[in-house]
């Protein structure tokens, strides 16, 4: 076998749930162990990715379980293997992968719980900002103010889904979570986002949700104001302001 | 070794030949709280190629307080493939930005598709892999601008066709390449255990001027068949046979900066702290064994 093909079938034998073939076994020095000795790195490889996935998605894991959660990230691990030299944010298509899972398609709560687990990783990880400053606004001309295109800081994310996913997902930071949540319970609108050193997991009104999307895809504030009270009447942009506009939430103009 | 030093650029905080600590993310809030009495720290690289976030501002504070050392397992130097120019890239970024004393990398292969396996695979020692290990090496240090040591790995398997002996073929690399060497005495330990090589050998082998540097972890020892395989897990204090290994080596032949590694089942500050002074206590015992020598 050449070097490639050597480290290539050396690969292929990590991944696979099968033994390894012999063409591989004959590579290897025997003393009656190559076999075993082969197994450590399989095990390695599976086992150290699994515990980068089982970091980024510890309520998944909590949800479903100890060795439920050890057989899926197995399969996982063996399906998308990491494709980057870090492990900073390995797992991006577990959500997706849990709903092709027959047994656990119908728990479309459990995706969107995983989409916020990694929006969590993702937003701790993500670039640095300068924050919005008051002078900033109070320098602008008042008329100017509904024309501004305000940037959301970049780790931000909105997740909307049909389950009451921010409480489900706040019920389980604990170990022994008492809430007891009912997936009719209502959607939920989540923005996570991480303005300074602490990722922030929010649920939002859907007015304050709809600015955010309208926001962050370019519009101006008027716009964006526009399609919140269209949503929700009674959303209140002072009120969102006071909060939000100079607490990092916003990029630097 | 001197001439590749002074030809790869400046080393604005070099690292002492005192005893360092692997930094956790765990341990980041009492590092900067309790200002301890460790001569260096040393980072993954690969754990700080996020955009921005909370690791790098720790990083950069406790590098304000420390000189650094970045021990990189990612570039897979062994691999048949081309080097990865976009790791390179996010290598060199850190490189500039936290001016690390020392640069490390493994002897060992991590990919053979565009997939990662994150484990450090053994090579085939053949004069083909160390052509091709001294020239991802070159490529590596003309990158970085810099001098990188390498480091002897641990393994559990041995491939038929290797025709050069282990510690050869690191010291041969790092001879070609300029490079120089990180020598982990519990890899030293952990492989020749499990192939059966001489530990004396091996260490004999090593030119003490080479070493820039030297790794020290613990590692768990699992049974198959009747025969114990040594796992370098680093998640455990350093056995009582490595600390020998070390002791004799260092007053032997001379100290050099030395690492306290703890990666898994990761213990308090206060475990790690202990360890990293027994190899503090060594290291002055050795200077002091020197100097009697010379005196």
């Amino acid at each position: 076998m050449s070097l490639a093909d050597l480290q290539r079938s050396f690969c292929d034998a990590l991944r696979s749930p099968n033994a390894p073939p012999d063409a591989l076994l004959d590579e290897l020095l025997e003393d009656g162990l190559a076999l075993q000795r082969f197994n450590v790195y399989r095990n390695n490889f599976i086992v150290l990715n699994g515990d980068a996935l089982a970091e980024m998605y510890p309520v998944i894991k909590r949800l479903i379980g100890d060795s439920a959660f050890r057989i899926l990230a197995t399969a996982y691990v063996r399906e998308y293997p990491p494709m980057e030299r870090a492990l900073l944010v390995y797992g991006k298509d577990f959500p997706n992968f849990l709903a092709s899972i027959p047994e656990l398609s119908e728990l479309h709560y459990l995706q969107d719980v995983a989409r916020l687990e990694y929006a969590w990783t993702v937003a701790y990880h993500a670039e640095d900002v300068d924050r919005l400053e008051e002078h900033q606004i109070t320098e602008l001309p008042a008329e100017k103010f509904e024309l501004l295109r305000l940037r959301p800081h970049p780790s931000m994310c909105l997740l909307h889904s049909e389950y009451p996913v921010y409480r489900i997902w706040e019920a389980n930071q604990s170990e022994d979570p008492e809430e007891v949540i009912s997936l009719d319970d209502g959607p939920s609108h989540v923005v996570i986002i991480r303005p300074g050193t602490r990722v922030e997991t929010r649920e939002a009104s859907i007015g304050a949700f709809t600015l955010f999307q309208r926001l962050g895809s370019g519009e101006t504030i008027g716009d964006a104001y526009n399609a919140a009270i269209q949503i929700e009447p009674a959303f209140n942009l002072e009120l969102f302001f006071s909060q939000h506009l100079f607490d990092g939430t916003f990029c630097s103009l | 070794m001197q001439e590749a030093i002074s030809t790869h650029g400046s080393v604005s905080a070099p690292v002492p030949s005192r005893a360092g600590a692997g930094l956790k993310s765990q341990h980041y809030q009492s590092i900067i709280d309790q200002q301890p009495d460790v001569g260096w720290f040393e980072v993954h690289p690969e754990n700080y190629m996020g955009k921005g976030g909370p690791p790098l501002r720790y990083l950069e504070r406790i590098r304000r307080d420390y000189p650094l050392s970045l021990h990189s397992v990612g570039t897979s130097l062994g691999s048949y493939l081309p080097l990865d120019q976009n790791h390179l890239k996010k290598l060199k970024q850190l490189v500039d930005r936290f001016e690390p004393g020392l640069v490390s990398e493994h002897l060992s292969w991590s990919h053979g598709y565009e997939w990662y396996t994150h484990d450090l695979i053994p090579l085939i020692y053949t004069e083909e892999t160390l052509q091709l290990v001294v020239d991802h090496i070159d490529q590596v240090q003309e990158t970085l601008q810099r001098q990188i040591l390498i480091e002897n790995p641990s393994s559990y398997l041995q491939f038929k066709k290797s025709e050069i002996a282990e510690q050869v073929f690191y010291v041969e690399a790092a001879k070609r390449s300029g490079a120089g060497l990180l020598l982990d005495i519990n890899n030293v330990f952990v492989s020749c255990s499990n192939h059966g090589w001489s530990i004396d050998e091996y260490l004999g082998a090593v030119p003490a001027g080479l070493v820039g540097e030297i790794h020290l972890a613990g590692h768990s020892i699992q049974e198959l068949e009747g025969q114990s395989l040594r796992i370098d897990d680093h998640g455990s204090t350093v056995c009582p046979e490595v600390w020998k290994l070390y002791r004799h080596y260092i007053d032997a032949k001379g100290t050099a900066p030395t690492l306290i590694e703890w990666d898994s089942n990761i213990p308090q500050f206060a475990e790690l702290y202990r360890e990293v002074r027994f190899a503090e206590v060594y290291l002055q015992r050795a200077r002091e064994c020197i100097r009697d020598v010379i005196s």
